[in-house]
């Protein structure tokens, strides 16, 4: 009952963010210097034939009107054209064709770094907890606090330096055509992939590490250990469970990031993902390629934290049950 | 070994005579029987284009804004995909020769103002239909017109209409003589079209490769057209995409997984010359960048001040340090030596002069000034910094305001006193004067407005004799030398990388790799 109504509360609230978040997003392009007319012609442009893009396009209508076509379009599930590629009086490139290919490469990418990352930080974490002072320990808290201060763009060109260019191991570019299948799609992912985990497993493995010896001074933990029971069995048994909220909290942020926030690692690699196309739309003020970029990556979060609270209300015994 | 090969390499790309490269093999302790042999080897591979192949580009900007519609074609990746699509009326080859494309001849009446193209028979589209003299005048007739959003619409201003004579026939009216016509049909904006296309994106064109996928932001793939009117293309195929980060697409080219690339910067140069795999190709142009002081207000309209702007850049260390020598030293006009004939030579360079710049700069009066500077090309803001040390040396703060690419052309440029400004190579002199000193035109951006200038323009165009030609083209870069309020210290080289196995690229400098030419005259060793 509990968790069914939490679920509809989250939803509605969700909902309501995407609208607000919508409407920031609009505001925000619109307050840009330039509109997609400007980009499109560039240092070419005369007042002429900016105006005359700019009625091809519908932009002189006022902004308001133009934000109202675009929300009753999308709640009729019709994401618009981009304007940037239109140019001419040219149909625009459908933004839903345009979004497809790069979600699909993008979720491509996110789950392969999910797959490796994930448990592997989990695991190096718990095993951190276990031996809490030793030299396995030491080693994991200072190289994640090295990686996490270093930028993903250095990891990603040292990469590029030894394992492309000095090795010639694996291709500079992460260059895929959505035809690559098996061996070739692992070998065009590695890089980028590569890179990312390294970013995120070193979050995931200091957030575990730190949210379970938390837990280990706890009083229960405490009873355990006086009535004999293995440190092993302890901190997988009692600690881990406890610890979950967080950890699962810290994962689903990792994941969010992996979805919206990898730009750098894009146009490193040139992968043509999902977050360097909403950079290059803020850039032609592709106002509706840059909201359906934005509603996707807002709504990742909403998901994926949502998802968190939910792990965390389910392994909490306490939530479970509120009295 | 791998420095015969570079000097085998520049002579079969012909950066290289005969002469040189025994020279350079000599210098190397290779004897004269030996040297010979691998000029033979050299030679004969420059001889026998090979076909077959894909050819990988990767250009240094693309995104959704990507075209297929060449009235906008606007960056490299643009031009490269209209080179493969599409056909110009005329082309520009190696050493800036005119030679006819879809357009068998040309001629003008006396005065040029009015135009005949014949246009080829038998070319077909890649729908399979004909090309016709429609389908050209359909084309061009989009560039005309206040309403045009044509970004090549300036070069055609003088014409007034298109006329189909008859089905392989087209003239072109024009409302003021210009004897700069052909060469203006070069410019990668020029592609015929097939008459009515709405949906430019399917690339209905006539050119060496048929457009296969279309992606704008990701990547395009071309097959070579069978059905081609000449020739054609030696590669099998083209796959064009984007690597937007320098070092990213360095490397891409280095480690073999794209072959051509074009914007190799002042950072990568040395990365890539010291590869084994790829090489540097530097082609002197006259594009250029500069500061742009606004001449109808404070502090531009005070002439001693442009002057001094002008007498403090050190254009010999701009070129040798900041370019690294993949430039030429500027004369604060934009006709460069990379013209030819057509570039004033008889004109001094304005020396850096700090002493003279005091001078002008105390007898100016002013004594603060903000400059807005964004990274439009490639070393500006390195030029910026060495002219604000520079000024700081004679007493003069110069403010810079640093501001983003992004929208910088409809925010900044044209509005602040002070900006920083990067102008392409045009197909003229006289265009390339045009564009930004035609007094109230509509790129003016130092505000400059000088009735002789004007006469001169419309007159040089009418001109056909070649010394009294080159006698109004000096006149005119003198003018701006002089009157107007744009600093040009340096023009800069188009440097672009090429896998060595790609040969055959020819020399044309309005863009990128032979300005696009590359796409149906280079070659791969197999």
């Amino acid at each position: 009952m509990t968790l069914l109504s939490a679920l509809l509360r989250r939803t509605a609230l969700g909902v309501a963010t995407l609208f607000v978040v919508s409407v920031l997003i609009f505001v925000g392009t619109s307050i840009l210097p330039g509109d997609v007319a400007n980009i499109i012609l560039g240092q070419m442009a005369t007042p002429e034939s900016l105006a005359a893009l700019r009625t091809k396009l519908g932009l002189d209508e006022p902004a308001h009107i133009r934000y109202l076509i675009w929300l009753s379009d999308l709640l009729s599930g019709d994401l618009g054209f981009s304007k940037a590629g239109a140019g001419t009086g040219t149909v625009g490139t459908p933004i839903s064709e345009m979004l497809m290919p790069r979600l699909i490469n993008t979720i491509r990418l996110g789950g392969a770094v999910a797959i490796v990352a994930v448990p592997f930080a989990v695991t190096i974490g718990l095993l951190a907890a276990m031996y809490p002072g030793t030299r396995l320990d030491r080693f994991v808290t200072f190289t994640t606090l090295g990686l996490i201060s270093v930028p993903e763009f250095l990891v990603a060109t040292l990469l590029v330096l030894v394992i492309a260019v000095q090795l010639g191991w694996l291709p500079a570019t992460a260059y895929i055509s959505g035809q690559e299948t098996g061996l070739k799609l692992v070998r065009a992912l590695a890089m980028p992939a590569l890179t990312l985990v390294i970013v995120a497993s070193s979050q995931i493995m200091r957030m575990t590490r730190a949210t379970v010896l938390n837990v280990m001074n706890s009083p229960y933990i405490e009873m355990a250990i006086l009535k004999g029971v293995p440190r092993r069995r302890i901190i997988l048994r009692h600690a881990l469970l406890n610890a979950i909220g967080p950890i699962a909290n810290v994962i689903a942020l990792n994941l969010a990031y992996l979805v919206s926030g990898v730009v750098v690692v894009e146009t490193i690699f040139a992968y043509p993902g999902l977050a360097k196309l909403m950079i290059d739309a803020v850039q032609t003020r592709d106002l509706p390629l840059v909201q359906a970029c934005a509603m996707i990556f807002c709504a990742t979060y909403i998901v994926l934290i949502f998802i968190a609270d939910m792990v965390s209300i389910l392994s909490n015994p306490r939530l479970r049950h509120p009295k | 070994m791998k420095d015969i090969r570079k000097f085998q390499q520049m002579y079969r790309d012909g950066r290289m005579g005969r002469r040189d490269f025994m020279a350079a093999l000599g210098a190397l302790g290779v004897g004269t029987a030996a040297a010979a042999g691998f000029l033979t080897s050299a030679k004969a591979l420059a001889a026998t284009p090979q076909k077959g192949g894909t050819a990988r580009y990767a250009n240094n900007l693309h995104g959704p804004d990507d075209q297929m519609d060449p009235m906008v074609f606007t960056s490299g990746i643009d031009y490269t995909r209209g080179r493969a699509t599409y056909n110009g009326l005329i082309q520009m080859v190696d050493g800036m020769v005119l030679a006819p494309e879809l357009a068998e001849e040309w001629s003008a009446n006396a005065d040029a103002t009015e135009y005949t193209f014949k246009i080829r028979k038998g070319v077909e589209f890649h729908d399979g239909s004909a090309l016709t003299a429609d389908d050209v005048a359909w084309t061009m007739s989009r560039h005309i017109g206040e309403e045009s959003p044509s970004t090549a619409k300036a070069l055609l201003a003088a014409i007034t209409e298109w006329k189909v004579m008859d089905s392989h026939t087209v003239k072109a009216m024009l409302s003021s003589p210009d004897s700069d016509l052909p060469a203006k049909l070069t410019e990668k904006q020029m592609k015929i079209v097939k008459m009515g296309t709405e949906d430019f994106r399917k690339g209905n064109g006539t050119g060496p490769f048929v457009l296969e996928s279309f992606e704008p932001g990701v990547r395009s793939t071309h097959v070579r057209n069978a059905n081609y009117w000449r020739e054609g293309a030696n590669f099998d195929a083209l796959e064009i995409t984007g690597i937007t980060d320098p070092l990213a697409r360095a490397n891409a080219l280095i480690a073999g997984d794209v072959d051509l690339i074009n914007q190799v910067n002042a950072k990568s140069i040395a990365l890539v010359e010291s590869s084994e795999t790829a090489r540097v190709i530097s082609t002197p142009t006259s594009a250029y960048t500069g500061i742009c002081i606004l001449k109808n207000t404070a502090p531009g309209e005070n002439d001693d001040f442009v002057k001094a702007m002008q007498y403090i850049q050190d254009r010999d260390r701009i070129v040798r340090s900041i370019l690294k020598g993949h430039g030429t030293v500027g004369n604060d006009h934009p006709v460069g030596p990379a013209f030819g004939p057509d570039h004033c030579s008889e004109l001094p360079i304005r020396e850096f002069d700090p002493d003279k710049a005091k001078f002008h700069l105390d007898k100016s009066g002013v004594t603060a000034a903000e400059l807005f500077v964004a990274p439009v090309r490639l070393g500006i803001e390195e030029i910026s910094l060495l002219m604000q040390a520079n000024l700081k040396k004679i007493g003069f703060d110069l403010t810079i305001r640093k501001v983003p690419s992004d929208g910088y052309w409809g925010a900044v440029w044209m509005k602040e006193p002070m900006n920083v400004v990067s102008w392409n190579m045009r197909p003229t002199a006289n265009a390339q004067l045009a564009i930004q000193f035609a007094p109230h035109g509509n790129w003016n951006d130092t505000f400059w407005h000088n009735d002789r200038m004007g006469e001169l323009l419309k007159a040089q165009l009418a001109e056909t004799d070649e010394a009294k030609r080159h006698a109004m083209l000096c006149e005119m870069q003198t003018l701006v030398h002089n009157g107007s309020g744009m600093v040009i210290p340096a023009h800069v080289n188009e440097v672009d990388g090429a896998s060595n196995k790609i040969h055959g690229i020819p020399t044309v400098p309005f863009g990128a790799l032979g300005a696009y030419e590359w796409v149906e005259f280079a070659w791969m060793e197999a």
